[in-house]
């Protein structure tokens, strides 16, 4: 290039700087934003891109006027229909123009229009697809947003990745269930890793498999024994299960939170302190009341787990309610094998006179050690 | 010798994209390992389904528009992209254009339309200086391994013309100092010397031997010899001084400033140079003379960052602005997921958001890439603000190893 003539384009660049906002250079971008529960959608497309694919500058000058743009109006709503398209299982869904003009983002104006989606089963539209600029331009994408009840999804569509689901209706319900069946099994998973927790249920299932002192005088027949027994787990069981679960939702929904070594703590103790209620009963006879107050702290050892995982989750609900119920899966998993075995070895004097006992030694010694490690970190 | 290819790139467009930390979360780490792996799966699942990032509402559609308002003035029609042209020579003429282009504005729209002709054009017509080119375009779009493939196939072709071989090999040379691969570098510049002798095969060397422990050295034969050729051609001293400006901000000499401003002369355009004289006067607290240098840049990311940091170092009025409007471009480029300038955007993090973490993840990332003293300087200075000690231990190892040292992070010697 000649030098007065690059000195001479060199001042038009400086001119056109002057003359116009200094909007910033980026890769070309589409932005759509979808709101599928109002059947909504809004496309910007730049004005730049658009003059690519479009003969906007009627006058030939080089630049874009009000009134050019408004002119093409006609021709980019056909280059939306044609390259935008939203669809559920009932077909592609029809786009009637609600209001349209010019926008902006970071690199300059854009030519903006919102569209009511109306699909052929009146449902909503379950996904996008978008192809324009595509082959003037493989570095083109469009960026999505999705907002619906729980929040905002981010997208982007290139050209080997046109479509893309919106998590509507069936997707949404999906994404739950997903979610829920997951944290389900974490349920299941954490009670039966948790050794601390079988430990606990361990102690508390011990008594009822015990011979019933008081009782055993009126010579009751088996049946009814056995009836009584299952009672007194059932209610211990559920007395637990209520505690921990609401304390496991008041932590899981930030309500109530306690420091978690505490609580850890204070978990082992409760192991110990039950072991050592099946002989002294120190806190009573009703081992349901003792599984019920234990019940309220290992809540909160349960959310704290939860909370780990969960953190970034929008629907915590539920992540809760799957983990909740997976933890009493998993317990129940534990009760069907333990309790007719532990029952069954019932029946044996040396169970009630060497077994248990060994076991709540072990069981205690065990809990009070993790007790003085767990104090001892806090 | 083609200019297109004669600079470094160190702007990164597109597919710099954020790869993930390997490092597990914090809280991870108090899990056992069983959990934690489970953990992960989650964290995984979780991301998948919620994907949210706080993104600031789209700007109001405006609908009583004025008819007379001129919205937007257009690139001139020759650089919008059109029909495939019918010969090899016409399409590389044309991705030059746009490569070009796309360098002197800071502009990627450019590189895919350049991108766009190569994916319509057959491979078995593609030439030598079209396979440069689309190397060339690949450096840019920091795709390096592709970029490097072609360029060693081109060089390795036993058909191949000596102009071209050169040009290749340079580009090679080049590719290889940005990454910090310097034994390969300095091969290529060694042999560059000997096909197509001269300042820019001398200042392919000069750099070298500046990166690996000999800045001095090389600064001196570099200019001893910049002296002697002072007919040279343009583009050679644009290359020379250029070299000279780094070696000498290496040596933290005053006099590269003089040799920036002598390119900035020569080659008003060059982003590359503008981006590292602001960055020295940034460094040097002379921030009214980076607010003027970077006057009309602020669409540039790596200039427009610069001067935001100035002009909030320097309480401009317009300080404000411009951090607003850096932040709704990295807020776009994020959601595009592949971070255009990944450089800049952990600059902006670290010095005008404040945020030492985010930096340092961008810093690291930029870092695997690129690593030439300002990609190294940044890393190291994220690292100390968000206290990673063992990145800084990797990288003074790094500098260990090739006996780098650089007045602009004297400190990462110690």
């Amino acid at each position: 290039m000649i030098p007065a003539l690059h000195r001479m384009t060199a001042c038009i660049a400086v001119l056109m700087l002057i003359a116009l906002p200094a909007w910033a250079h980026k890769a070309s971008d589409s932005f759509i934003y979808v709101d599928p529960t109002q059947a909504q959608v809004r496309i910007d497309l730049a004005l730049r891109d658009l003059a690519l694919v479009l003969p906007l500058d009627s006058n030939g000058d080089g630049k874009l006027s009000g009134a050019e743009v408004r002119k093409g109006r006609e021709a980019i709503t056909r280059l939306v229909d044609q390259g935008l398209t939203l669809s559920n299982g009932s077909g592609p869904c029809q786009l009637t123009g609600r209001q349209w003009g010019v926008s902006r983002h970071s690199d300059g104006p854009y030519a903006a229009g919102r569209y009511q989606v109306s699909c052929p089963d009146s449902q909503v539209p379950e996904s996008i697809t978008y192809s324009l600029l595509f082959e003037q331009d493989p570095l083109h994408r469009a960026l999505v947003s999705v907002t619906n009840s729980q929040g905002e999804r981010l997208g982007v569509l290139a050209p080997d990745d046109r479509t893309m689901s919106l998590g509507t209706s069936t997707g949404t319900f999906g994404n739950s269930l997903k979610l829920f069946t997951t944290f389900l099994y974490e349920g299941i998973i954490h009670l039966l890793i948790g050794l601390d927790h079988i430990l606990f249920l361990l102690v508390l299932m011990l008594p009822p498999t015990l011979p019933l002192k008081p009782r055993r005088s009126t010579q009751a027949p088996r049946g009814r024994d056995l009836r009584n027994r299952l009672l007194e787990l059932v209610g211990i069981v559920t007395a637990f299960t209520v505690a921990h679960s609401v304390t496991l939702a008041l932590a899981a929904l930030n309500i109530v939170t306690l420091p978690i070594a505490w609580v850890e703590t204070v978990i082992a103790l409760s192991i110990a302190v039950a072991a050592l209620n099946v002989f002294w009963p120190i806190l009573g006879h009703k081992t349901w009341k003792l599984a019920f107050g234990f019940g309220l702290i290992h809540g909160f050892g349960f959310a704290s787990v939860l909370g780990n995982l969960t953190s970034g989750v929008s629907q915590t609900v539920v992540a809760l309610a799957g983990f909740n119920l997976g933890v009493e899966l998993g317990q129940l998993m534990l009760l069907v094998v333990l309790f007719p075995l532990l029952y069954f070895c019932g029946r044996f004097r040396l169970y009630e006179r060497a077994a248990v006992p060994a076991m709540l030694l072990m069981v205690g010694a065990l809990s009070l050690y993790w007790v003085a490690e767990r104090a001892s970190a806090i | 010798m083609t200019r297109t290819t004669n600079r470094r790139t160190t702007t990164c467009f597109e597919s710099c994209g954020l790869r993930r930390q390997s490092d597990a979360d914090p809280w991870l780490t108090a899990l056992p390992p069983a959990l934690r792996r489970r953990a992960f799966s989650i964290v995984a699942l979780v991301t998948a389904l919620t994907l949210e990032t706080a993104l600031a509402a789209p700007a109001a559609i405006e609908t009583e528009f004025d008819d007379q308002e001129i919205l937007i003035t257009l690139p001139s029609e020759a650089l919008a992209p059109d029909t495939l042209p019918g010969t090899a020579p016409a399409l590389a003429d044309r991705i030059q254009e746009y490569l070009t282009q796309a360098r002197a504005q800071g502009d990627p729209r450019y590189l895919g339309y350049a991108q766009g002709l190569f994916e319509r054009w057959p491979e078995d017509r593609m030439t030598d200086r079209l396979k440069i080119l689309r190397a060339t375009l690949n450096q840019s779009l920091h795709r390096f391994e592709p970029a490097r493939v072609e360029l060693t196939a081109v060089l390795n072709s036993p058909n191949t013309n000596q102009r071209l071989a050169s040009q290749a090999r340079l580009t090679l040379a080049n590719l290889e100092l940005v990454q910090g691969h310097y034994q390969s570098a300095h091969a290529h510049c060694r042999q560059l010397a000997n096909d197509f002798p001269g300042l820019i095969a001398a200042s392919c060397l000069a750099q070298a031997q500046a990166r690996t422990g000999n800045a001095k050295t090389a600064y001196e034969s570099l200019q001893a010899q910049t002296h002697r050729s002072l007919a040279g051609d343009t583009i050679s001293r644009i290359w020379a001084e250029g070299t000279l400006a780094d070696i000498a901000a290496q040596l933290g000499k005053p006099q590269a400033e003089t040799h920036w401003r002598q390119v900035l002369m020569l080659a008003p355009d060059d982003l590359y140079t503008r981006t590292q004289l602001a960055d020295w006067l940034l460094e040097r607290g002379k921030n009214e003379a980076v607010i003027e240098l970077t006057n009309a840049y602020e669409r540039v990311d790596s200039l427009a960052v610069i001067r935001a940091i100035a002009m909030k170092r320097h309480q401009h009025a317009d300080a404000d602005r411009l951090s607003a409007m850096l932040e709704e471009r990295f807020a776009e480029a994020r959601w595009r997921g592949t971070l255009l300038h990944q450089r800049d955007f952990a600059r902006y993090a670290l010095d005008l958001e404040e945020d030492a973490e985010t930096a340092l993840i961008h810093a690291r990332a930029n870092w695997r890439d690129q690593r030439e003293p300002l990609d190294t300087r940044l890393l190291l200075r994220a690292a100390r603000a968000a206290g990673d000690d063992s990145v800084l231990a990797d990288i003074r190892a790094w500098l260990e190893k090739y006996n780098q040292r650089d007045a602009r992070y004297p400190e990462a010697r110690s």
